[in-house]
């Protein structure tokens, strides 16, 4: 029952910062079925402005607040620079311009700061415990998790209330329409961007809260996952991206901690991934197929 | 393309002759001007080309992304390492080796033989999950693939001795055993693009709903390009090991993988060309800028990402086909290549069965598009379907080939009961459909549009007379226009370029969804024309669904009048036109 708590939390807490990530990935497919494998670059940016920040002694509140709207500027700057021009290509070129982004990203941080790993200080807090009965939490994994659910709230009544939001919606369900009704293209994708990237900044915030280093490649490894728990959820889908999110943390936690002994530990994300495929085998769609009839 | 084996064998022989010598100068000139380090790098090219050609077979032809090929290289490599290392050496790597595998020793050939061969194996269960799925979905399974061998291979210590990697691997005297093998791949990678299953999978690439309308199952197609795709990926793994002496999985990675594909797209995915230029600029600039980067000068260990990442992001924004996009040796040595020869005395063969539809009812959610519709049309006759909109027409062509399933009712073909049957049994079964929409291979040339349809009737409607491909494009009038590509003709031009292809697939009925519409009156009359004779040719009765009442009225033999999903008149056209049933349907009831 401990354990079963602890591995709770643990995997929600993981899932809930795959799930930041996936929700602005599937965002961005919503409106210009790109898949972005750059979206994490977003969270090295982040890094590297609070690494930045941090050798002037800067205070961790601070440095919060320069990671979210960072990640904000660069991803709004990533559309502006590139991803408009390819707006009209096919899915495919989209998804190579991603990857261009991400190789350059990676090249670029090593050319202007250093290959090597850069820490600086995060907040002494982070890894304090709470204990409940005879379950110990750590303060970081309550924190996300509590974030997260912020974060989620805020994003359903953005994207039921807001005219924004609906805008958003309405371009993901049909684009075309959506434009013939006035939405305004260039907004309303500028400003997806602009929304995936603060959830990006706060789930930088969340990872780097835990371990504050930054370095050229540290957006690849969430990376991977959080594309894998989008289009587990059912690219375009929200409510998806979500549950996709959370779906992926919790594998991983719970199969490293219920596969027999002697597995080593690092064969989990070998399990994860074999789990992966068969989902993909079984619904190609992912969980939550949106609907997307092909007229013929 | 409908040319005899050994001429597209020589063709490809040629296209491949061509390539390697071009490939044979330029290393000649560049290593001797620099000495045996310069040899490394014509090493490297090489075996990229290998890798890059392998990759191109399967997304090339099928347009499916695939992240997971360097896995099956990884295979491949591992299984010739631990094959090809000489006993004493290998008792010492691999003390634990199970299956009995530390007796083994093979000579080189033998070796790179297993490793294509236990790369195909496990590539074979990959395989047949891709091809069923395709689209992003398969891109997924591949990279779940790429990370489950990446773990494995460094987790299980007995069999490939960790993340360190093994060594000792006899090494290939010189590089013309590696010359061989890429002068093999090319020569694969062209004749694949020549054979009818490589033909096939150009087809499911270029629309998927399309090319099963021709009786083109995309598993098949799919899976045939997957395999030979993983052989050569196998070779090119096999020769990678042999060629360094070790491996290990950091040659193995994703990055790796994506500097394969940057190789791939640089160029142009679509063709062979393509792949080797790609490979050529994206190795060499690398290298390049490796040099650069090196500790004497900038010492900047990625820089060669930078060049990557730059060289990728322009082709993509400003050739995202690729530098050299279609343009392609093969298909330029298949135009001077080609004589024309003329199908002569051709009889449209003698047909009995009629096309039955009956009682045919579809719900989508709650809407009743069709509540027991059916018609029938005889061999060789001309019916008109038509009705306002949203009376369930193009439901009822769908239901007819597969695309829909009904709640209730009966499609026949003679006896051949097609009421459950998939697209493409419908279509081997003898029915061809045009699209409202339009559904060419938007980037094959004309003649290819409809040279695939005919290899279709060639594989799947056996019993008939073989279709004259150039008669069918000048019965459209296309004849002047059979080397541009589909996605460059007019309206009219495609629809007519529809006409053709559906034909050639030489089909008992063929069923038309508005062949004429955003036509003017003088190209739908002539459509009158291009209907009856390509018909005529190919021995097909017709099913045409059409707005246009002036031409239905000149084509059809029989009409049908479909209206709310239920048939409210049938008959001779002049019949239809006096049936206060019709007026009422059309014109309302005050008329």
């Amino acid at each position: 029952m401990t354990t079963l708590l602890q591995n709770l939390v643990d995997g929600l807490g993981r899932g809930s910062t795959y799930a930041l990530l996936a929700l602005g990935i599937s965002l961005i497919f919503g409106v210009m079925h790109l898949v972005n494998f750059a979206h994490a670059e977003l969270i090295t940016v982040g890094a590297y402005v609070a690494y930045g920040l941090s050798t002037r002694d800067v205070n961790w509140w601070v440095l919060v607040v320069a990671i979210v709207v960072s990640s904000v500027a660069a991803s709004i700057a990533i559309e502006r620079v590139a991803f408009r021009w390819v707006r009209d290509a096919s899915p495919f070129t989209m998804l190579l311009t991603s990857f261009a982004i991400e190789r350059l990203s990676h090249a670029l941080w090593q050319v202007l700061v250093s290959p090597k790993k850069k820490s600086f200080p995060g907040p002494g807090w982070a890894f304090d415990t709470w204990t409940i009965g005879s379950v110990r939490f750590e303060i970081m994994d309550l924190l996300t998790i509590a974030v997260t659910v912020g974060v989620l709230v805020l994003t359903a009544l953005v994207f039921r209330r807001t005219l924004f939001g609906i805008a958003v919606r309405g371009a993901a369900e049909d684009f075309d329409a959506a434009r013939l009704m006035g939405v305004r293209a260039n907004r309303v994708i500028a400003g997806a961007f602009a929304y995936a990237g603060f959830l990006a900044g706060v789930a930088a915030v969340m990872i780097l809260m835990r371990s504050p280093t930054a370095e050229p490649t540290l957006g690849a490894d969430w990376l991977l996952k959080a594309v894998v728990a989008a289009i587990i959820g059912g690219l375009g889908s929200f409510s998806g991206a979500v549950i996709g999110g959370l779906a992926l943390g919790l594998a991983e936690v719970f199969l490293r901690s219920y596969l027999p002994d002697g597995t080593p530990q690092r064969l989990t994300d070998a399990f994860v991934f074999s789990l992966i495929a068969l989902l993909f085998i079984v619904r190609p769609a992912g969980l939550f197929r949106v609907a997307t009839a092909e007229r013929v | 393309m409908t040319d005899p084996w050994w001429v597209r064998v020589a063709r490809s022989a040629t296209a491949t002759a061509m390539m390697s010598i071009a490939l044979f100068v330029l290393a000649i000139v560049y290593t001797s001007t620099g000495g045996s380090a310069r040899e490394l790098l014509i090493k490297e090219l090489l075996i990229n080309l290998m890798l890059v050609l392998g990759l191109q077979v399967f997304m090339g032809n099928t347009g499916i992304l695939s992240f997971g090929h360097l896995a099956f290289a990884q295979v491949a490599a591992y299984a010739v390492a631990i094959c090809a290392i000489p006993i004493a050496t290998k008792s010492q790597q691999l003390p634990d080796l199970p299956f009995g595998l530390g007796d083994v020793h093979l000579g080189s050939l033998t070796a790179t033989l297993v490793g294509v061969l236990v790369a195909l194996a496990l590539g074979a269960i990959v395989g047949i999950a891709v091809a069923r799925t395709g689209g992003l979905a398969a891109a997924m399974i591949t990279l779940a693939v790429l990370f489950v061998v990446d773990q494995v291979v460094k987790n299980w210590q007995e069999l490939t001795k960790g993340a360190g990697g093994l060594s000792g691997v006899p090494i290939l005297k010189g590089t013309l055993w590696l010359w061989l093998a890429a002068v093999l791949a090319m020569f694969v990678a062209h004749w694949f693009g020549e054979t009818r299953a490589g033909r096939f999978a150009v087809a499911t690439r270029e629309d998927e709903i399309a090319a099963p309308s021709l009786g083109i199952g995309m598993f098949g197609a799919r899976l045939t390009a997957w395999t030979v795709s993983i052989a050569v990926i196998g070779l090119a793994g096999s020769l990678r090991v042999q060629t360094i002496g070790s491996t290990n999985p950091r040659q193995y990675t994703l990055d790796a993988a994506v500097l394969v594909l940057a190789m791939l797209v640089v160029g142009g995915m679509r063709t062979v060309t393509g792949a080797v230029v790609g490979t050529v600029v994206i190795t060499v600039g690398n290298e390049t800028f490796r040099q650069l980067g090196d500790p004497q000068r900038l010492d900047i260990e990625r820089f060669p990402d930078l060049f990557l990442g730059a060289a990728l992001l322009l082709v993509m924004l400003l050739r995202p086909g690729g530098l050299l996009g279609d343009i392609e040796l093969a298909r330029w040595l298949r135009r001077v290549t080609r004589r024309s020869r003329p199908v002569t005395g051709r009889v449209a063969p003698e047909r009995s069965a009629p096309l039955v539809a009956d009682d045919i009812e579809v719900r989508f959610g709650g809407f009743t598009a069709l509540d027991g519709a059916g018609l029938r049309v005889q061999p060789g006759e001309v019916v008109g379907l038509i009705g306002p909109n949203g009376a369930g027409k193009t439901t009822l062509f769908n239901v007819v080939t597969g695309l829909v399933e009904s709640r209730s009712g009966v499609v026949r073909l003679g006896d051949h009961d097609l009421s459950r049957s998939r697209p493409h049994d419908v279509a081997r079964a003898g029915l061809a459909r045009t699209f409202q929409n339009l559904r060419l291979f938007a980037n094959l040339s004309v003649r290819e549009n409809v040279t695939i349809a005919a290899l279709a009737a060639g594989r799947y409607r056996r019993g008939e007379p073989p279709v004259d491909v150039d008669g069918l494009i000048a019965a459209a009038g296309l004849t002047e226009l059979s080397d541009r590509q589909a996605r460059t003709l007019d309206y009219g031009n495609q629809r007519r370029l529809e006409l053709a292809r559906a034909a050639a697939l030489s089909p008992e009925f063929l069923l038309l969804d508005e062949p004429t519409s955003g036509m003017s009156d003088d190209e739908s009359a002539a459509m009158v024309v291009q209907v009856r004779t390509t018909a005529a040719s190919v021995g097909a009765g017709v099913l045409v669904i059409d707005h246009d009442l002036a031409f239905i009225t000149r084509i059809s033999d029989h009409v049908v009048v479909l209206s709310e999903g239920v048939v409210i008149a049938e008959g001779t056209p002049d019949e239809v036109r006096r049936s206060p049933a019709v007026a009422t349907a059309y014109l309302g009831s005050g008329a």
